[in-house]
């Protein structure tokens, strides 16, 4: 088996989340409170952390964090390359690779985003893709990049547009019955949503996640110690990073066939491989859509679907605990639960394997956690809360 | 970020001459875009700089409504489109000419001339593309 699988466990999670604007503390303030609670959480001392590990542009360099947490030694503190959301569950393996090497043991998975502190993140994000042809053709922003990939999507390789709205549904059916979530409380409005405003074609507004502040964190230890802690274990059963030859940052000459795609071919072919897991071994997915496209598009990716069964299987009626057949952002994702740099679907596929997510899937074992999708590298783990 | 010093200062130089120049491996052909200075293929060093007419086929797209920082100086809403150019098949960022808003059409074939995009007081050169 790969030493990845089942060695490493998130044993405590803790997430602070604000409206864009509201945080009442600045940045490392959020980011302190969230991994303290993910240590009581799971009943470990916050000065045992020996490791930090986060992704995407987070500013807040974990020898920084040292005095509020009490830290007594770091021993470990890395980062996954690239500027979007792709590297959230590479972060992952990053933390375990730490563990299993022994170069620590201890290690916290965290992203932090408060707008007064470090900006807004679709321009951090931009930051590393920009240049003049893009900026000459008026291509600025994410949601232009993925536009453009999503007509291509849409027209080129016949994914009918329907399923966006169907992915967007779901989010919100979760997010409005999840007590941590933005949504919670509010029924989505479906004429509301149809003619909301176009962003860039074919996104309207309600095709695209919106930024919050806050903060989560993720204590990471080896599966044995995370049995003798506080909570059940969540185990990593697999995790991939990367990226294949015809994708990345190519201004826009990726290989054809991986165009319209979120980039996760080879993280899924590898993730399936090294757990000997398939998709229909996946009880639940927490899926990054930084826009619903590009979500779509993961699914296909990780062999949920193909081009042409995409509108039968993304439904609303499957797509929604407890009783679709593929249950996805259970705790409303990026675009209902919030969206900070997409760490909080990791946050609900912990909840949801410990049986306390809003909306349990039931005897749910397995959750896939999709990173930021279209991105020049992704990433993507399974979970499980045994090891089978 | 700075327009004459990267790999692909001759294509910029380029379009500032009124010509697109695109760049293809001197050991085995192959077109090279992003631009490079070393063939990953067949590890030439040896660059050539080629035109080719401004003219291609619309890879994909879109219309841009929201007003994003940098677009001040283009009128909303606007197209943006991936360009393939004949005769290469090398893919260029563009903008097409949308008149009546029409939504483009993948594989509609396009020509182009040289415009430029105006980004916080600096004039990039472009590609702006029409159909037919
Ligand atoms: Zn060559």
């Amino acid at each position: 088996m790969h030493p990845l699988y089942g060695t490493t466990a998130v044993a405590g999670i803790g997430m602070r989340q604000y409206r864009r604007g509201a945080s009442p503390l600045p940045e490392q303030g959020v980011l302190a409170e969230a991994i303290r609670a993910a240590c009581a959480d799971a009943g470990f001392d916050p000065a045992e952390v020996d490791g930090f590990v986060s992704y995407g542009d987070d500013k807040n360099e974990p020898v920084r964090l040292m005095p509020a947490l009490g830290t007594r030694e770091l021993k470990w503190s890395s980062v996954v390359w690239g500027g979007g959301g792709g590297g959230v569950a590479g972060a992952f393996g990053l933390a375990a690779a730490a563990i299993l090497s022994g170069q620590a043991s201890a290690v916290v998975i965290f992203r932090a985003l408060v707008e007064g502190s470090s900006g807004r993140l679709s321009a951090a994000v931009m930051a590393h893709h920009l240049n003049d042809h893009m900026l000459a053709a008026g291509i600025v922003a994410p949601a232009q990049v993925c536009a453009i990939r999503a007509n291509r999507m849409y027209e080129h390789h016949g994914v009918p547009r329907s399923v966006a709205e169907e992915l967007v549904r779901a989010s919100y059916y979760h997010g409005s019955r999840n007590p941590e979530a933005v949504a919670y409380g509010t029924e989505l409005d479906l004429e509301e949503m149809r003619s909301s405003r176009w962003i860039a074609e074919p996104f309207r507004l309600f095709d695209c996640s919106r930024e919050n502040d806050g903060a989560a964190a993720f204590l990471m230890v080896s599966a044995a110690r995370a049995r003798d802690l506080k909570k059940p274990p969540v185990y990593l059963l697999g995790c991939a990073n990367g990226a294949e030859k015809g994708w990345g940052d190519l201004l826009e000459n990726d290989d054809e066939a991986l165009y319209p795609t979120a980039g996760f071919r080879p993280i899924a072919r590898r993730l399936y491989a090294e757990t000997d897991l398939s998709p229909a071994d996946i009880d639940v997915v927490q899926l990054y859509e930084n826009f619903s496209a590009q979500g779509v598009a993961s699914l296909i990716d990780h062999g949920f679907c193909t081009y042409e069964n995409v509108a039968e299987v993304v439904r609303f009626d499957n797509l929604i605990a407890p009783t679709g057949t593929l249950p996805v952002n259970t705790g409303g994702g990026n675009f209902a639960q919030g969206f900070i740099h997409g760490i909080g679907t990791a946050y609900e596929a912990v909840k949801q394997l410990r049986g306390e997510s809003a909306n349990p899937v039931p005897g749910a074992r397995t959750c896939l956690l999709a990173g930021g999708p279209g991105a020049p590298t992704v990433s993507s783990a399974i979970f499980g809360n045994e090891v089978p | 970020m700075n327009i004459n010093d990267g790999a692909d200062a001759p294509y910029w130089n380029g379009l500032a001459d009124g010509v697109l120049l695109l760049p293809r491996c001197g050991g085995c052909g192959e077109w090279l875009w992003p631009a490079l200075s070393r063939c990953g293929t067949c590890g030439s060093e040896e660059i050539q700089w080629t035109e080719r007419a401004m003219a291609g086929t619309i890879f994909s797209w879109t219309r841009t409504w929201h007003r994003f920082g940098f677009t001040e100086s283009l009128d909303l809403p606007f197209v943006s489109i991936v360009a393939t150019v004949d005769d290469c098949g090398i893919r260029l960022l563009g903008r097409l000419d949308d008149p009546d808003q029409i939504d483009p059409l993948i594989g509609e074939a396009i020509t182009g001339r040289i415009g430029a995009t105006r980004v916080e007081g600096r004039d990039i050169p472009t590609i702006i593309w029409s159909r037919g």
